[in-house]
């Protein structure tokens, strides 16, 4: 008898306690809650250095709108995963920030996203007023889901012209002239390409473009949609002798995966001339100008990736990320003050605004402002690249759906290594779902 | 003569409130992975029933092998290379010299870096090209310490020990200083030398401390992730892909919430029966106070 | 009998002095010096021109904020364990119930849970407690999981009071809570101080918590900081280093003024 009271008071403190606990987590909770759902629309970006621009154009949006913009940032790295698990929850913005292709493609499978049909039927310039082969990378099932909101990231091949120089080589124009150049510089002791192996991804940029030179982009268009023989054809596996070929060649030295991009590593050895080239999107310029001013003065050296002879690539084609977009929630409640917060991303405002730091937008006005540019014969080289470029590759980790990326970033990383021959490689990229 | 019992005795009720506590925010959560590792599931939308997919997947999946056999070897090598640096450490710093405590003072230092910072840190230390590696190419060859799995990891198991060593010295400079000094007094007149005594004194002596620190150390490495997550991501390839990081990898980078929580699961099985035994071998679980029996 | 200097681990001492000190004097001064620099000088290299930046920077950049909400964290946690841990650690030793000892193996096994195995469904529920990146969501999941070895250590000091002690107090008709408040706590001092000093440190050190379940500058730990500096900032490692420095002030200020309490908490935690 005794223990069963014992029992029941037992049950009302721990009941106490835990309501103390709840009321506590219920204050906290909502506290934070009101007011952001109510007049606001919540705009999530990736958070780096073109936050300033996104800040300014949330505060342009805020002077004449009555619904008001939220800006969020997510830094880097953890970006795609803090969005996948708010997406669907309360936490879930109106507008967000992402790469278009497979990085949307299982919202659009979830039925979370907003077709921007009708937005675009209200204002054609949403669409008209991009470069279409950058549009298309967020349009999926035959449908827009995004509008292009930064700059165009094509990757480009950067070389210290200095180190160049003292070893004899030019700018290689074609993989023979690249593989030639690659002894000279081994020959003078200089790591010919500095690679980032530890980030994995800027492995993957060498496939992306050894892959288009030798098959087309057609190849990984058919692989992308499901089609895994593709992987094992001829043409694939040419890719990867070639790629075979330049890593035995003693191209990228021995530690390339102890070397990050993102932490300096890789584009130190390019500035210091501990090496000569490297494979990079154009972001690489703002990074070195930022770290190192005198070497971009100076020595930095720009160019498109070889040509291949024989292959069925066309040498302009281009790889990289076509740009990022602003993708709508279905499930947002001021899809008018969307469309309107929209409409600033052709603006000459925002042209001008991202030309300012660097970036380079994909509008069609974009031509008339790139003598304001930070660097205006960056710019200009760039937007003529994207714009007479036959195809433009997606970044393969952005085109597949991000479940596939763990496996594509090891498959990369471990043929540069040695880890797995061709054989392994293409069971990796077979395993890969599709998007 | 026993006390009559209930009298002055606090009831369950004093335990209720940690009970619900603890139920609410680990109890719980874990029910909830037993459930969903019978699901499949990638965060958007809800889960659908998967049956033993996820089990039968895991089994077949060479990567989950090699990540168990991973984090038993970083734990294996985390208490082997420890243990006896803190010992060592920990016996020399019970004395109470004057250089003693100053040094002493200054070996603590890493443990009041949190162990983001640290992996942060050796990570710039560790640089091939602009760290260390590159002023002692005798010592680190051309520094590809990343991209080789031995040496990343050395390198895991060596920041760890970095970091953590501090710790399990002060547990053993505390053990060590409440060592009876009869029992060294008397050695001394039989004409010991200090390392008999350290062996036949000190060690003995130390055994209860021997299996906090070494629960300690277990605890510690099977969960390593803040690490790896920072210096090696899981690499080479999956070279240092430990289970921790594999169902992070599964959960928040591939979005296989089922799978990865099978993973969690089997992570818990096995650190639960280490745990198991080395409580039961400790005599933890016995109510029994270490001051019987003295 | 005099002793003789003993050699060996004098020289064992200097070497460990070594591993510690190296990376320590790489980080101060990396620090002090442009990125230009340390790239240009190397690890080992002194600064040339001395400058006081990369801290400027950090601070401007929203370490201040980054402090404030881990000392918030990490005093909430310390808060919540010692209100709920020392009366269970009581109900445990003393208890004559079958239950208490049933909790407690419950707590044993806690010890085995690494917070990575329940991630995904915490997430999920603190997100349905409307609690997602707000600090008390990452305050209890973490307070839960220092408990058990709390519970390990109390435990432990608490058996050692003697049965005497006990019987002594409850001859003269003390009360379960008089017990407790005049005879447990005081003789549990040591073992309190372990369990703020170790519930402390779980709080500091919070990696995995706030990773997932925080996401705004405005609810950012120092961990979070430090993590996030890498991709925010790529290229600037004395920056980067300099945050680091910056991350630890805060406990190498505890531990010179409270180096005694702090030491004898951590010895603790292997009790005897």
């Amino acid at each position: 008898m005794k223990r069963h009271i014992r029992l029941l008071r037992t049950a009302v403190v721990g009941g106490a306690s835990l309501a103390l606990t709840l009321s506590l987590a219920g204050c906290g909770g909502s506290g934070d809650g009101a007011g952001g759902d109510s007049d606001t629309i919540r705009v999530l970006v990736y958070g780096d250095a073109t936050n300033k621009v996104e800040k300014q154009l949330v505060d342009t949006f805020n002077k004449t709108s009555k619904v008001k913009a939220v800006l969020d940032t997510i830094p880097g790295a953890d970006y795609q995963s803090k969005l996948q698990t708010i997406i669907s929850g309360k936490q879930a913005p109106d507008v967000f920030f992402n790469w278009g292709g497979g990085s949307i493609k299982p919202f659009v499978d979830a039925g979370l996203l907003m077709p921007l049909d009708d937005f675009i039927a209200k204002d054609p310039k949403l669409k008209s007023d991009f470069l279409p082969s950058v549009f298309d990378t967020a349009v999926v099932d035959g449908k827009p889901y995004g509008v292009p909101m930064r700059g165009t990231q094509p990757v480009l091949l950067f070389s210290n012209e200095k180190v160049l120089e003292e070893a004899g080589v030019t700018a290689p124009r074609t993989w023979d002239e690249l593989l030639a150049a690659v002894k000279a510089l081994k020959a003078k002791g200089v790591t010919p390409i500095a690679l980032g192996g530890g980030d994995k991804w800027p492995t993957q940029m060498w496939f992306q473009y050894v892959y288009d030179r030798v098959a087309g982009p057609e190849l990984f268009a058919k692989a992308v949609k499901g089609d895994k023989d593709v992987w094992a054809s001829a043409d694939s596996r040419k890719a990867l002798g070639m790629l075979k070929e330049l890593i035995d060649a003693g191209a990228f030295g021995t530690n390339y995966d102890s070397v990050k991009f993102t932490d300096g590593g890789s584009p130190a050895l390019l500035a210091t001339g501990k090496a000569a080239f490297e494979l990079m999107g154009s972001w690489e310029y703002s990074t070195l100008q930022d770290a190192y001013p005198d070497f971009v003065k100076s020595d930095l050296g720009y160019g498109a990736f070889p040509a291949v002879t024989g292959g069925k690539g066309n040498g302009d084609n281009i790889a990289g990320n076509t740009n990022n977009f602003y993708s709508v929630l279905k499930s947002t409640e001021h899809p008018e003050a969307v469309a309107e917060f929209l409409k600033l991303m052709y603006s000459d405002e925002f042209v001008k605004a991202q030309l300012a730091i660097g970036n380079l937008p994909t509008t069609t006005n974009t031509p008339k402002f790139l003598d304001t540019a930070a660097n205006p014969e960056y710019s200009k080289y760039q937007y003529d690249l994207v714009k007479k470029a036959p195809a433009f590759q997606l970044s393969w980790d952005q085109a597949f759906p991000p479940a596939a990326t763990t496996t594509l970033h090891q498959a990369v990383q471990q043929f540069f290594n040695g880890q797995s021959d061709a054989d392994a490689f293409i069971a990796a990229m077979q395993s890969l779902p599709a998007a | 003569m026993t006390p009559a019992t209930g009298v002055g005795r606090p009831g369950f009720a004093w335990a209720a409130p940690a009970a619900v506590f603890f139920g609410l925010f680990a109890l719980v959560p874990l029910l909830l992975v037993v459930v969903l590792s019978f699901t499949r599931w990638n965060g958007l939308g809800s889960p659908e029933f998967a049956g033993l997919e996820n089990w039968s997947k895991l089994l077949d999946d060479p990567v989950m092998v090699k990540s168990l056999w991973l984090s038993l070897v970083l734990t294996v090598l985390g208490v082997v290379v420890q243990t006896p640096i803190s010992i060592l450490l920990g016996v020399w710093a019970a004395g109470h010299q004057r250089n003693r405590a100053v040094l002493s003072a200054i070996y603590f230092v890493p443990l009041l870096l949190s162990i983001t910072a640290v992996s942060v840190l050796w990570r710039a230390v560790l640089d091939p090209n602009f760290g260390v590696p590159s002023q002692a190419t005798w010592l680190f060859g051309d520094g590809n310490l990343f991209g080789v799995q031995a040496s990343a990891l050395g390198v895991l198991v060596f920041v760890s020990t970095w970091q953590f060593t501090p710790l399990h010295t002060l547990l053993y400079q505390g053990a060590a200083r409440a060592v009876p000094q009869v029992l060294y007094q008397a050695a001394q007149i039989d004409g010991a030398g200090r390392v008999r005594q350290f062996f036949h004194i000190t060690l003995p002596q130390l055994r209860n401390t021997v299996v906090t620190s070494t629960i300690l150390m277990v605890v510690g490495g099977l969960t390593t992730f803040d690490t790896v997550l920072i210096l090696t991501q899981g690499g080479p390839g999956t070279d240092t892909t430990n289970s921790a990081y594999y169902m992070y990898q599964k959960a928040f980078k591939s979005f296989d919430f089922g799978t990865a929580s099978a993973i969690a699961l089997l992570l818990v099985l096995v650190a639960s029966l280490v745990s198991l035994v080395m409580v039961r071998l400790s005599g933890y679980d016995k109510m029994r106070s270490t001051m019987e029996g003295v | 009998m005099r002793k003789r200097p003993n050699y060996l681990a004098g020289f064992g001492s200097l070497v460990w002095l070594f591993v510690v000190g190296l990376p320590l004097y790489v980080m101060l001064v990396a620090t002090f010096q442009t990125r230009t620099e340390y790239a240009a000088n190397g690890p080992l290299g002194f600064p040339e021109n001395f400058t006081l930046d990369n801290y400027v920077n950090d601070l401007n950049d929203g370490f201040a904020q980054y402090f404030l909400n881990t000392v918030v964290v990490t005093v909430a946690v310390v808060g919540i364990v010692l209100l709920l841990v020392p009366p269970l650690a009581y109900a445990i030793v003393r208890s004559d119930g079958k239950a208490a000892g049933r909790v407690f193996r419950l707590f044993l096994l806690g010890l085995a849970i690494p917070s990575q195995a329940v991630i995904v469904p915490m997430f999920y529920l603190i997100n349905e407690a409307g609690l997602y990146d707000n600090l008390l969501g990452v305050i209890l999941p973490t307070a839960a999981f220092a408990m058990p070895v709390c519970a390990l250590i109390l435990t432990g000091v608490m058996r050692d009071i003697t049965s005497e002690l006990y019987e002594a107090m409850t001859v003269d008709g003390a009360s379960s809570w008089r017990i407790f408040l005049q005879l447990v706590l005081p003789l549990s001092k040591g073992g309190l101080s372990t369990v703020v000093v170790f519930s402390a440190l779980q709080a500091w050190n919070g990696f995995l918590f706030p990773l997932v379940l925080t996401q705004s500058s405005e609810n950012k730990v120092i961990t979070m900081g430090l993590y996030d500096f890498q991709t925010e900032h790529g290229v600037d490692i004395p920056g980067l280093l300099a945050a680091v420095v910056l991350s630890m002030l805060p406990i190498l200020f505890v531990y010179l003024f409270a180096r005694r309490a702090l030491v004898q908490g951590l010895m603790g935690v292997g009790g005897k």
